[in-house]
């Protein structure tokens, strides 16, 4: 018994990608383990922890029950795709700012949950940071600093006008 | 991380290296190191640190970092110490063939302990190069000042030389005697202050490796079979399918040992569904009879305190209550699973693992292989979270046995079934309290049997005159082991809602109720006054039908105190927590910003226990395999939390990791006595159990 693969095409931090997988396969075990992408992490592969967020055309998608085949075509971001050399992303510098993480395991995914955010709805309130942000599930569990990072990125996307979480 | 094997021995690093090197031990540690080692090779230092001519500095310690910040921490009690910045020190952590033996990462031992040691050998480094500058300069070491990195003539600060340029072209071995004389905390420049995370930048950017992301050629990933109940034994398999699966290399079987190795976690997984085993299996107690079969098989542990004569002093007390109380139990959950990645060279084995324990899991590993203890290393990149729950050895085990298996490396990544099915669980808890209060409105004798969850945090922090406190083990139906604070946040639980109870019937305010019985620990009554005071608390006798509670504790040398606003839905029975202050005091902080992390992830974490987490399992099979079925707590649970360090710099530092998980559920159950006028006496606090303690 061996795999059908077939050959898929999708841009993954704006670079076009060619690979010969089987549709089936979830992105994120494509990301992990074809693409060398580690940033997303598995966590629940049920699509119950949001450690695997990441973006698909702009919006997050858990990453672990998204089937590859569906992706072809469209274009991913992932963590190692935020900022820009050394420039961090807004969102990303929010959390160090607010030094909103602990172990870190879960943080790559609660960053795209909030870009996809502030893309949605550039000055959240709080009740609404905590609905986008419910299904990324983080046992250290310092939430009250990851409201504060959303708040914070929001603060300065909104008063650079940077809006676009993919650049 | 370099993923390719350096193929040092620790000596051969040290001899690569010149510099000062100065070794310490954890005494205490190194106690137990000779009790495991049966005393012979027992090592007679547990860590190190090195001052290189470029004066950088590096610390060798076996702690491993979780998220709990002793990266961080640690560095900045050297940097003070030594004078220099911040950025000077690089700490090498959980690698066995890099740094000494050390007993693991729990217990809130890494400032407390190790971080007391380090900045003492940090200090003996800066004293042994002051007498070196002294000796050249032919002045005398008091004549000497050192700051910002240097040393210099106190009288003509243009003589001056970098701490490390001392060490050029020699290499100096010290071992840390006695007690070094630290700098003024009123001098501190680094300690004290919130330095980011040393690794949050690589947090933010993905680029932090956790053992999932280590990647060797070449390598393959297991999957274990497992029974379909606790110790079922295996009787017969049939591998033929699984072994012609797709990307399946292959099958591997020693005895009860079952496990795939394909290509990737995914192909090994399904291989492994495609396993024939025939189990024989063991009958189960029913979760039912959870309760009734811890106390009928209960047995006498350990009496953790007896002082006075509590059992007359109870019968002659003016007013006697008693109370049971039970906790269920309780998962880690950690969103990273465990996974441990084996690769073989020269008869030697590398493992990479997410283990609290480095040093007892390389023993494990070559106990379990039959190796010799020197052909183990254990590399800890960082773990993804602890909680107590990592450290168990089954899965490098289980790695470093495919891998030779497959003469290749080989990763073992557990699902989150395996994850919430297959690790020890923190130990249901039945707590029964007996208390006398005599004519002074005081509670004169205190009788408190723990059963099976252990004794920590059994002896109560107040100075009751005549108590008893005894702890017994009982046969558990599940597999149990160590949880953030062990048995504290359980038998904190049972010893604050019964303090609560007593205010509440007696009449008297909780907090004064407590304050009463603290004369003996004026450092509680200082953080129960403070966390007061920060609430605005006023005096009263609950319940008030507001839902504001209160609680304390002490554990790993700090103390905490605790007051949580909440709402009970009436017809819901959800309870929803909207405000928790918190007085803390842990001796000399380290890192403000840091402890404040610990400080409101320990009550997020412990609001799951007190208000949904319970593991629940029916024949031997854990039922609450997936998050959805296990709900720990999420951001719509996070209350606005305040947190007030109460300051005692002159006190070594504190454990922080735990404590404020010790009395947060107590809080919550005696918020919504505040709100309900009804006690619930077993967490978690389910809708349900709210609903049915305040239906009329």
């Amino acid at each position: 018994m061996a795999e059908t693969k077939e050959t898929i095409s999708f841009q993954v931090n704006g670079v076009e990608r060619e690979l010969e997988v089987s549709g089936s396969r979830n992105l994120l075990s494509v990301l992990r383990h074809e693409l060398g992408l580690t940033g997303a992490k598995y966590g629940c592969g049920v699509g119950e922890c949001g450690s695997c967020t990441v973006l698909l055309d702009g919006r997050a998608v858990r990453s672990c029950v998204v089937p590859v085949s569906t992706v072809a075509g469209r274009s991913v971001t992932t963590i190692e795709g935020l900022g820009s050399g050394d420039r961090l992303h807004p969102v990303q510098e929010a959390f160090l700012e607010t030094q909103a993480f602990q172990c870190g395991y879960c943080t790559p995914g609660l960053i795209m949950s909030v870009v996809d955010l502030l893309q949605r709805k550039p000055d959240p309130t709080e009740p609404e940071i905590r609905d986008a942000l419910a299904g990324n599930l983080c046992r250290c569990a310092p939430y009250p600093r990851i409201i504060r990072a959303a708040q914070l990125a929001a603060a300065t996307m909104s008063s650079s006008g940077e809006r676009h979480g993919d650049q | 991380m370099e993923t390719s094997e350096s193929g040092l021995t620790r000596r051969e690093f040290l001899g690569l290296t010149g510099g000062l090197i100065v070794f310490f031990a954890i005494p205490s540690e190194l106690a137990r190191a000779a009790g495991e080692s049966g005393g012979g090779d027992a090592p007679s230092f547990n860590a190190f640190l090195r001052i290189a001519p470029d004066s950088m500095v590096t610390v060798f310690t076996g702690k491993v970092e979780m998220g709990q910040g002793n990266k961080t921490a640690l560095a900045q009690m050297v940097a003070e110490e030594l004078t220099v910045p911040f950025s000077s020190v690089e700490m090498v952590m959980g690698d066995t063939d890099l740094v000494p033996w050390d007993g693991g990462t729990w217990g809130s031992t890494s400032v407390r302990f190790m971080g007391v040691e380090l900045r003492a050998a940090a200090a003996e480094a800066r004293d042994v190069l002051v007498e070196m500058a002294a000796e050249q300069w032919g002045a005398a070491p008091s004549a000497l000042t050192v700051s910002e990195g240097r040393i210099s003539l106190a009288s003509d600060t243009r003589t001056s030389v970098a701490l490390g340029e001392l060490t050029e072209g020699k290499e100096i071995r010290r071992a840390l005697k006695g007690e070094p004389k630290l700098r003024p905390v009123v001098e501190y420049r680094v300690v004290g202050t919130s330095v980011s995370r040393v690794d949050g930048r690589a947090i933010v950017t993905g680029e932090e490796q956790f053992v999932a992301d280590v990647r060797i050629p070449g390598m393959l990933h297991g999957a274990v079979l497992h029974p379909p109940s606790f110790g079922a034994r295996l009787k017969s398999v049939d591998t033929s399918r699984a072994e012609r699966a797709s990307g399946v290399i292959k099958v591997v079987r020693d005895e009860g040992f079952v496990a795939v190795v394909a290509e990737r976690p995914e192909l090994a997984r399904e291989a492994r569904q495609l396993i024939r085993a025939d189990w024989e299996e063991k009958p189960h107690p029913a979760m039912e009879s959870l309760w009734d079969d811890l106390r009928s098989t209960a047995e006498l542990a350990d009496t953790v305190t007896e002082e006075g004569t509590v059992g007359s002093v109870l019968e002659a007390a003016e007013r006697q209550f008693s109370a049971t109380y039970r906790t269920a139990f309780v998962a880690h959950a950690p969103v990273e699973p465990h996974v441990a990645l084996a690769s073989w060279q020269d008869g030697k084995v590398t493992v990479y693992s997410n283990t609290q324990t480095p040093f007892l899991q390389k023993d494990d590993v070559a106990e379990a292989l039959g190796l010799e203890s020197g052909q183990v290393r254990i590399v800890v990149p960082r773990v993804g979270g602890g909680f107590g729950g990592k450290t168990n050895p089954e899965l490098a085990i289980a790695a470093a046995r495919l891998a030779r298996a497959v003469g290749g490396p080989v990763m073992v990544d557990q699902t989150r079934e395996e994850e919430l099915t297959w690790n020890y669980f923190k130990p249901a808890a039945l707590i029964d309290i007996r208390c006398g209060v005599n004519g002074d409105r005081e509670i004169s004798a205190w009788d408190c049997d723990v059963h099976n969850c252990g004794d920590r945090g059994a002896e109560p922090p107040y100075g009751f005159a005549n108590r008893r406190v005894r702890s017994f083990g009982c046969d558990s139906p599940l597999r149990q082991g160590a949880w953030r604070g062990l048995a504290g946040s359980a038998i904190t639980f049972a010893i604050e809602v019964h303090m609560d109870e007593v205010a509440s019937e007696m009449g008297e305010d909780p907090v004064e109720f407590r304050l009463k019985h603290l004369d003996n620990d004026p450092r509680l009554a200082r953080t129960v006054r403070a966390v007061a005071e920060a609430y605005g608390w006023t005096p009263r006798r609950a319940p008030t039908g507001k839902g504001v509670g209160f609680a304390c504790g002490i554990d790993v040398g700090s103390r905490v105190a605790e007051i949580v606003e909440l709402d009970v839905d009436a017809k819901t029975g959800l309870v929803r927590i909207s405000r928790v202050v918190v007085a803390q005091e842990s001796g000399l902080v380290i890192n403000p910003d840091g402890i404040t992390n610990q400080i409101e992830g320990g009550i997020i974490m412990g609001l799951g226990p007190a208000l949904r987490e319970m593991v629940h399992y029916e024949k031997g099979r854990i039922l609450t395999d997936r998050y959805s079925k296990y709900p720990i707590p999420t951001i719509r649970d996070a209350p606005k939390i305040e947190t007030v360090l109460v300051p005692n710099p002159t006190l070594s530092p504190q454990g922080a990791g735990e404590p404020s998980i010790f009395p947060i559920s107590a809080a919550v159950a005696n918020a919504i006595f505040d709100a309900t006028g009804k006690r619930l006496r077993e967490m978690p606090f389910l809708p349900d159990r709210v609903l049915a303690a305040t239906a009329v």
